[in-house]
């Protein structure tokens, strides 16, 4: 009896931690051949071993494994979203309104082709209002991923992180107001439909200023910047996840506010400790191989028709809406032409809005998921290369030449 | 390439030109933004004038030619006010201070512009260690003989200059120990230090013959002298001075400039000597190292006091000429500076110590330069 518990079983069983272990270890093999080999972004070999891994091609894992690391994306998506509100600041378009104009104007260009293109394809209202809403979302990962990797500064590299904590705010926005009109589609219940998105707005903006107050009583306490620093931020941050979680509210908005409200409130520069970049890189790492093992052969051929449509219609409204508004706001051409480049990616937020519809409208998000998550597979691949090369293009990467 | 003639210009006349730090707001790091704001700038006109420097995260503004520094002071305030405009509709921030804290040195770019390149290519690293933002005065001479007597002549004035300006205690993430480390980074240059002592234009231009017959220079823009005549604009530059923290001090250090130079010209209280240049580099350290606390050595009597107080002294023997020239009231905060021994290096030093962190000591020097 006791034989069994003290001597290992032959053979050898494996188990579920060795399986992500050598995921990890791939994705970080793969990160780091792309980077050498190819000189790409890291975050490009990630999202290339996650689709290897996934259901499309070697099936290591599947969609049913995502329950079990879904903390572990969260917790990823809320550290970024987090540094990114950090990075927005709101007197900047007291300053220069134009930066918000091109905003809009980027946004709203996106949407309505996005949304003429699923028409376009015979799709219903419905169905291309959230794809057009999801598409409105830049990837927050992988632009500060890469601008992190190429240690870019510069115009185009902070109008990069405003443009995107904006549109993400935008897309996880409309996206819920979608999900309140599918309350009263679906089921009549017209009560919901309005309360519902108020609800979430309402309790995303309390909880980020909640955050956001708690995160400067702790800096009174902590110096942020050292080693306790990361163990701090940790644990305020899975705090404010699990009362997310409780109150049913997205995970995604109140980072992104309490970031903002902290360099509203305090102009002094916020530095992130040191270990912060190591401890949420493996985070990140995850993220971006998870998105990928998703993906499975069926989704690929129920939307990759629609998802490249798409992608050209999303990448003339964002490159439009900047170009556009380029020379009021100030930049040049060419920056703004890397500006709009650089705001193609699209990753872990637009696979998590996805899911949360899929939860609550299984039916509704099996038409969904296929057209969202073959535009993801696809810039994930791509999305990276576009942003090092928009920073690189503009003299902005410090890193890489 | 033979030496341009010397140009016309009004006797006493001022020009200053001071180099900026273009920093971000969110580390306030250095970061690559001239090109962003004289494209912002190009729609304003300006009384003076804004230029590129050697690498991306600085930018020169120069004042025209002033008579007083009422109109250094105006015409510098104007231009800063449209910079900083301009800078907050970008989301960058400028200031004064003559390095930035800590910056590093091998992740600076250089300005796209053949001389810059040129520049880089023969200097190596030490132009991108030369991210570093000093003031330029010109003053006005009549003629070249005037101007090498008023460059020799003002040599024994360079601590007082240094001591006043210094706001470089920071390099690279440390205190430095020095008032102005920035000098430093000058020193490293092959043909920087004093110009030769010859006290006429026709010796001056015989020198400079033989410097191009060697190859070694082009022009006089190749020599990086603390003051050097600049026979373009017909002026003596002094060249010493850390950008200030402020346009105020800027303009009052420009002015002292000018009424020592109007002592020198209409006094003429002592004729220059080779000798005078013994003391030049002791000097000189004394006032990087310990700014006005720093030992003053008088070339002639050999006496040994504080920079303090020989520019106290100073400011006595000029009184007249500052009054004259609507100089006085920008000689008296110098001397409360004198006194006081506060300069601007000292008041970084007390930023950093209540702060604790260089990046807020940046953000804080962008405050400053708005006012």
């Amino acid at each position: 009896m006791v034989e069994s518990l003290i001597w290992p079983a032959w053979p050898l069983q494996g188990n579920e931690l060795m399986r992500l272990a050598f995921a990890l270890l791939l994705a970080a093999v793969c990160g780091e051949g792309v980077a050498r080999l190819a000189g790409l972004p890291r975050v490009t070999g990630y999202s290339l071993a996650g689709l290897l891994m996934g259901p499309a091609l070697l099936g290591w894992f599947g969609p049913a494994d995502l329950d079990n690391v879904r903390i572990a994306i969260d917790l990823a998506l809320a550290l970024l979203l987090f540094e990114l509100g950090v990075r927005l600041d709101v007197r900047w378009f007291r300053a220069n309104p134009w930066v918000l104009v091109s905003s809009l104007a980027e946004a709203t260009l996106a949407f309505v082709l996005s949304f003429a293109v699923m028409r376009a394809l015979g799709h219903p209202n419905g169905l291309a209002a959230t794809v057009a809403a999801i598409a409105v979302g830049t990837s927050p990962s992988v632009v500060m991923r890469v601008a992190a990797e190429s240690r870019a500064e510069g115009q185009v590299t902070q109008r990069l992180f405003v443009l995107c904590a904006l549109n993400v705010a935008y897309s996880i926005v409309l996206s819920k107001l979608i999900v309140g009109g599918m309350h009263g589609v679906f089921r009549g219940d017209w009560l919901s439909a309005v309360l519902h998105p108020v609800y979430l707005l309402a309790g995303s903006l309390l909880v980020g200023a909640v955050l956001a107050l708690a995160f400067r009583l702790l800096r009174r306490a902590f110096d942020l910047t050292d080693e306790q620093g990361v163990v701090v931020l940790f644990g305020l941050l899975l705090l404010t996840l699990s009362l997310l979680s409780m109150l049913k509210l997205p995970s995604m908005l109140a980072p992104l506010i309490a970031g903002a409200i902290i360099k509203y409130g305090d102009p002094r520069p916020h530095l992130w400790p040191r270990h912060f970049g190591t401890a949420g890189g493996v985070l990140v790492i995850a993220l971006f191989m998870l998105t990928g093992m998703t993906l499975t052969p069926a989704s690929v051929a129920a939307g990759g028709v629609a998802a490249v449509a798409l992608l050209a219609a999303r990448l003339v409204g964002k490159l439009g809406g900047v170009m556009l508004i380029g020379a009021p706001s100030g930049l040049s051409v060419r920056q703004s032409t890397a500006l709009g480049m650089a705001l193609l990616p699209m990753s872990g937020v637009a696979f998590l809005l996805t899911e949360d519809i899929r939860a609550i409208y299984p039916f509704f998000g099996s038409q969904l998921a296929p057209i969202v998550l073959s535009m993801v597979a696809i810039l994930e691949l791509f999305g990276p290369i576009a942003v090092q090369w928009a920073l690189r293009k503009t003299g902005e990467a410090r890193t890489g030449g | 390439m033979a030496l341009e003639a010397f140009a016309e210009s009004r006797s006493l006349t001022l020009g200053v030109e001071l180099e900026l730090q273009i920093v971000n707001t969110h580390d306030y790091d250095l970061v690559g933004g001239a090109e962003d704001l004289l494209r912002a700038l190009a729609k304003c006109t300006l009384p003076g004038d804004v230029k590129p420097e050697m690498t991306v995260s600085m930018i020169e503004m120069s004042t025209g030619v002033c008579e007083r520094h009422a109109d250094v002071l105006d015409q510098l305030g104007t231009i800063r006010d449209a910079m900083v405009d301009a800078a907050k509709k970008l989301n960058i921030g400028v200031c004064g201070g003559g390095t930035h804290g800590f910056q590093r040195w091998d992740e600076r770019k250089i300005f796209d512009k053949p001389r810059f390149h040129y520049l880089s290519e023969l200097y190596g690293y030490l132009a991108k260690q030369f991210t570093i933002f000093g003031q330029h005065v010109h003053v006005g001479c009549p003629g070249p003989d005037c101007a090498l007597y008023l460059a020799h002549s003002l040599s024994r004035y360079i601590p007082h200059f240094i001591a006043l300006s210094a706001s470089s205690p920071f390099v690279q993430g440390a205190d430095t120990g020095f008032q102005s480390a920035r000098l430093n980074s000058v020193f490293a240059f092959p043909l920087s230090g004093r110009l030769p002592f010859v006290e006429s234009w026709t010796e001056f231009e015989a020198y400079f013959d033989k410097m191009t017959a060697t190859g070694v220079v082009q022009s006089m823009k190749d020599f990086y002298w603390d003051i050097r005549p600049k026979p373009e604009y017909g002026t003596v530059e002094v060249r010493v001075m850390d950008t200030p923290l402020t346009v105020r001090r800027a303009a009052e250090i420009a002015a002292y400039i000018q009424a020592v130079a109007r002592w020198l010209m209409v006094e003429r209280p002592l004729r220059p000597c080779d000798d005078d240049y013994l003391v030049y580099t002791f000097n000189r350290f004394q006032a990087c190292r310990f700014g006005l606390a720093g030992t003053y050595v008088d070339p002639r009597s050999h006496e040994h006091r504080t920079i303090a107080d020989d520019i106290l002294a100073t400011l006595q023997k000029i009184e007249q000429h500052a009054i004259e020239l609507g100089a006085d009231s920008a000689c008296r905060v110098l001397r409360e500076v004198a006194q006081s021994g506060v300069n601007d290096a000292t008041v970084l030093r007390g930023e950093y110590a209540d702060a604790r962190s260089l990046n807020e000591v940046v953000r804080r020097q962008c405050l400053r330069w708005q006012t």
